[in-house]
């Protein structure tokens, strides 16, 4: 009848809001990833790198960096590096933004301060990072000796067991004020009167939180966690200048590894594969994001 | 009509994008530019170059060089990227030990016969070279060899300089103290770092490529003693060769082995500090690696002007100019051995003299690999993640997969 | 129309200290650079650590702007003029998608957002090789062209993400209104919801600038001119093999914040009330 059809068109119209940033995404990284999947069932090496047709090499590529340690160690770096950076950024982030929603003098004045640390360059953030944590200079064992916490300098860096821990730190530093002012910005879409109407009815602080506060921001709960999976997930700068996968590759991500593999042992089309695996598994995680907002479908 | 609106957003996005993306240099008048890419971020370097590229440019009236500087850590990708996009300049200064791998790609000019390389160094002409074909041609070489700190060596009481591994030790337990340690190296778990392991591996007799025998099994226990006993730091794994000169002119560090690059910035950074510098001291015999850099023409740039430029800046008064202002060591004898006469630079003399026992890495297309199993493996000992025979019996089962 | 519960008397003090505390831990890191970048090259490495100089040195700052062809305030121009293209482009592009994915459903929306998605997961370093060659070929090889549409890949699936729940969240009886006032979907999304979307596309446009300011990868790759790569690209002036210079590089590192979070200081009155003044209510 008319008002389906008119419904119709109207969703439609839809596809013209979003087709040109779709269109660039599309040009700019859709065919570059289309290459680099193509490149990784190549056999590219220095050697044939600018050779008129490459290789073609079926899953060669594939196989070798499955029978390849390192890239399992990276992988599980990789894993265990998100799941333990977007647990402690999301919660303090949470927890910040939860405080600073609550409108004292210095609130706002604060909460700005508190986003300097997304303004650096992460390759600046990695080098101050790098020079806190430090063995004999660094100035994070000379407060924990100061407050007799340890006894002898911990090798945060040069030591295989300590280093991931280093660059999680580093890495929450940055994700916090991300995850503060995301949840922020959601939290001002909650409605206050259903606060207000809430207390009326004698909810108490966990209550109001748990019925109203989280249901009413999943949306943005959803879209913290998801981003900061993807950006957590390729993680490159900050792992690239404050260890290089060192100390014995036990902080080497599927990133690092890749680039290792492209850019300083010319093997091109591992690089490309071992990309290729991050991808896919991304690609999951994105799937299974869509699937759960169901939202107003 | 939505459509047409929607377009002119697109359009208008598009345009924006347009007009910021500003214009492409043209060509000036009938001088040809012709392009260079180094990677010395030390500033005395750069002037240096610039230096010598203006009176170039200034001697004729047919090239104008420009030299790019690309970072050091970017300039393996950006030559990557280059060669695959075609996109490279005309000539290129660059890391030795790489040399071979690039020319595999087929991206450098053969040079064969355009130089008289008959008087240089054997290390870096064959740094250039592949199946004796010769790809470019050197720029000037340094070596690795010791500082030590004097007025250390004087308050431990140290009279005679190591020459020897147990020597070595034995100094630098002495001169360890809780704010000092004996000795530094550049570890890092890369080609600066095994730049810096290889002159103890060499020196049991080892070659690169026997890792897994007893003298590379020797080196690297070694290495794991020093670290063991407290002398060196295990920051080392994480410290530059800038960084170990930094830690030396600071006075943590009493012992370094380091590069002749680093006097002219210690000179003008620490001029108090009273140091000295002395061969690496030897297990079998006296060792040390070469590196430097060498130049190469990019095949199918303006090879015509490249080797025009090539012609000036190996002549010896270039050559001498460079060398001097950057601390290195002419690749070409007979100037190294006049290089340096004034008395301040007796302490490149010893480096000089190192040169005689210094070897080149590779060449080898697939050196890369090569040395990254090689400074994995002083990682493992160092950080206590593998014994010496076990590190060197998987560093060795991966380079026999490189090398048949 | 400032309606919130202001927090006051007691409370209000515990929690300043409290904030003021939580500031302190978190930015210690920044005041440790401030406070390096002062110190001389040996003061840096002196056990223990002085928490501040003995001897001011503003040598490494005087460094930062006269060191080889490489100017401070050229390559701050240019790391300027990139992050606002990136976030112009971005945001250009971003909000209609976002407007486009959160109010409407067509067939193909969801693909629509996984490819949103997917476009962010790769790591750079492997999109670098294609993305040169586009350049190379559309003439922007060596401009601030190609680092601003670089830069605004990483920006638009980032806003369009973040803008679709601020579209969602907008009552559907605000957009019939202005039907009725004689809107098209246009002129009805571009007076009526993109205002009241405010808040969320000042996020977003911060977050797009933030992210092409600390782009170095795109920047120094598409870009080989020292003169016309961005600041970011300094870093490695004082890294690598002949060393990390801490006085020099937290100098650097100070020289690069500070003009942004000027910038930010004086539009933060702004973006916090919009964000927090609950301009999207039912």
């Amino acid at each position: 009848m008319k008002k389906s059809k008119k419904l119709f068109q109207y969703d439609n119209v839809g596809i013209l809001f979003v087709l040109p940033a779709f269109v660039y995404m599309l040009v700019f990284v859709g065919y570059p990833i289309v290459k680099n999947v193509i490149l990784s069932f190549q056999d590219v090496t220095m050697r044939t790198l600018t050779a008129a047709s490459k290789p073609f090499a079926g899953l060669e590529n594939y196989t070798a960096i499955f029978h390849d340690a390192v890239f399992w160690k990276s992988l599980t770096n990789t894993v265990l590096f998100t799941i333990a950076c977007l647990v402690v950024q999301f919660i303090i982030g949470f927890a910040l933004a939860m405080f600073f929603s609550k409108s004292f003098k210095f609130s706002k004045p604060v909460r700005g301060l508190l986003m300097m640390p997304w303004m650096i360059p992460i390759t600046v953030t990695a080098l101050m990072f790098k020079f806190i944590f430090g063995t004999d200079v660094g100035i994070l064992n000379y407060i924990l000796q100061s407050l007799g916490l340890i006894k002898d300098n911990i090798e945060w860096l040069t030591s295989t067991n300590t280093a991931m821990f280093a660059i999680i730190c580093a890495n929450v530093w940055i994700g916090i004020p991300f995850n503060m002012i995301l949840i922020s910005t959601g939290l001002t879409t909650i409605p206050k009167e259903l606060y207000e109407s809430a207390s009326i009815d004698g909810a108490n602080k966990l209550q109001t939180f748990s019925r109203i506060t989280v249901p009413l921001l999943r949306p943005t709960i959803e879209s913290v966690l998801i981003l900061g999976f993807i950006y957590t997930f390729k993680v490159f700068d900050l792992v690239y200048v404050m260890t290089s996968g060192g100390p014995v590759n036990s902080t080497h991500m599927l990133s690092t590894y890749s680039y290792k593999l492209s850019f300083e042992m010319f093997k091109y089309s591992k690089g490309s594969a071992v990309a290729n695996v991050l991808l896919v598994i991304l690609l999951i995680v994105g799937v299974f994001y869509l699937r759960a907002t169901k939202e107003d479908d | 009509m939505k459509l047409r609106k929607m377009t002119s957003v697109i359009m208008a996005a598009a345009m924006a994008a347009g007009l910021l993306a500003g214009s492409v240099t043209v060509n000036a008048a009938d001088t040809a530019d012709i392009t260079l890419w180094y990677y010395w971020e030390n500033e005395g370097h750069q002037k240096a170059l610039n230096e010598m590229i203006e009176k170039y440019n200034g001697s004729q009236a047919d090239y104008k060089l420009t030299a790019k500087y690309v970072p050091f850590a970017d300039f393996k990708k950006q030559l990557s990227i280059g060669a695959s996009a075609s996109e490279l300049p005309d000539l290129v200064l660059l890391d030795s030990p790489d040399h071979a791998s690039y020319a595999s790609m087929g991206i450098f000019a053969d040079v064969t016969g355009k130089f008289d390389v008959s008087d240089y160094y054997d290390g870096p002409v064959a740094s250039c070279t592949i199946d004796d074909v010769l790809y470019g041609v050197p720029f000037g070489c340094n070596c690795l060899s010791l500082y030590y700190n004097q007025d250390m060596f004087d308050a431990a009481g140290i009279t005679e300089v190591p020459q020897t591994w147990d020597e070595l030790k034995e100094a630098a337990q002495k001169l360890t103290t809780d704010k000092v340690s004996g000795l530094a190296f550049c570890s890092l778990q890369n080609e600066e770092g095994t730049f810096n392991f290889a002159p103890w591996l060499w020196s049991t007799g080892a070659s690169s490529y026997e890792i897994n025998s007893e003298g590379g099994i020797k080196a690297l226990t070694y290495v794991k003693s020093l670290v063991d006993d407290g002398v060196m730091s295990k920051e080392c794994i994480n410290w530059t060769q800038g960084d170990v000169m930094n830690q030396f002119i600071s006075g943590n560090v009493a012992m370094m082995v380091n590069g002749p690059w680093q006097i002219p910035t210690m000179k003008a950074e620490a001029p108090d500090l009273n140091w000295n510098v002395t061969l690496i001291p030897k297990d079998k015999e006296f060792s040390s690696a070469i590196g430097g850099e060498n130049y190469a023409v990019i095949a199918g740039g303006n090879e015509e002007g490249a080797l025009n430029y090539l012609e000036y800046a190996t002549q010896e008064e270039q050559v001498s100019f460079m060398m001097n202002s950057m601390g290195y060591i002419s690749a070409d004898k007979t100037i190294a051995e006049n290089q340096f006469s004034g008395e301040e630079d007796a302490v490149y003399k010893t480096f000089v003299e190192q040169m005689e026992y210094a070897k080149a890495r590779g060449p080898l297309a697939e050196w890369p690999e090569v040395s990254d199993a090689i400074s994995l493996a002083f990682n493992e000992v160092m950080t206590d993640s593998a014994t010496p025979e076990e590190a060197a019996e998987t560093a060795q089962a991966t380079i026999d997969s490189i090398v048949q | 129309m400032d309606d919130e519960k202001k927090v006051t008397g007691r409370k209000n003090v515990v929690m300043c200290i409290f904030s003021v505390l939580i500031l302190c831990v978190l930015l210690f890191p920044l005041y440790w650079i401030v406070v390096t970048s002062l110190k001389t090259e040996k003061e840096i490495f002196q056990m223990p650590p002085t928490f501040w100089p003995e001897l001011l040195n503003t040598k490494s700052y005087a460094a930062q702007v006269a060191s080889g062809d490489f100017n401070m305030f050229q390559s701050f121009a240019n790391s300027f003029i990139i992050s606002v293209g990136a976030t112009l482009v971005a945001v250009v592009l971003a909000v209609p998608a976002s407007y486009g994915i959160a109010k409407y459903h067509f067939p193909g929306r969801k693909v629509m957002m996984l490819g949103f998605l997917v476009t962010q997961m790769l790591p750079v370093a492997v999109l670098l090789t294609p993305m040169f060659i586009m350049f190379r070929n559309m003439h922007l090889y060596n401009t601030a062209g190609a680092a601003i549409l670089a830069d605004a890949t990483i920006g638009i699936p980032f806003s369009v993400l973040i803008l679709k729940n601020y579209f969602a969240s907008i009552p559907k009886e605000l957009e019939e209104a202005a039907y009725i006032d004689g809107c098209n979907r246009f002129t009805a999304f571009v007076r009526v919801l993109i205002p009241i979307a405010k808040p969320g596309v000042m996020v977003c446009g911060i977050f797009s600038f933030l992210y092409a300011w600390g782009d170095l990868a795109y920047g120094m790759t598409f870009i080989i001119d020292q003169q016309r790569r961005p600041i970011t690209a300094g870093i490695f002036n004082f890294m690598g093999q002949y060393g990390t210079k801490w006085s020099y590089l937290t100098a650097f590192a100070v020289v690069t914040i500070i003009p942004v979070a000027l910038i930010f200081i004086f539009m933060q009155k702004y973006i916090i009330s919009g964000m927090t003044s609950g301009a999207v209510k039912g």
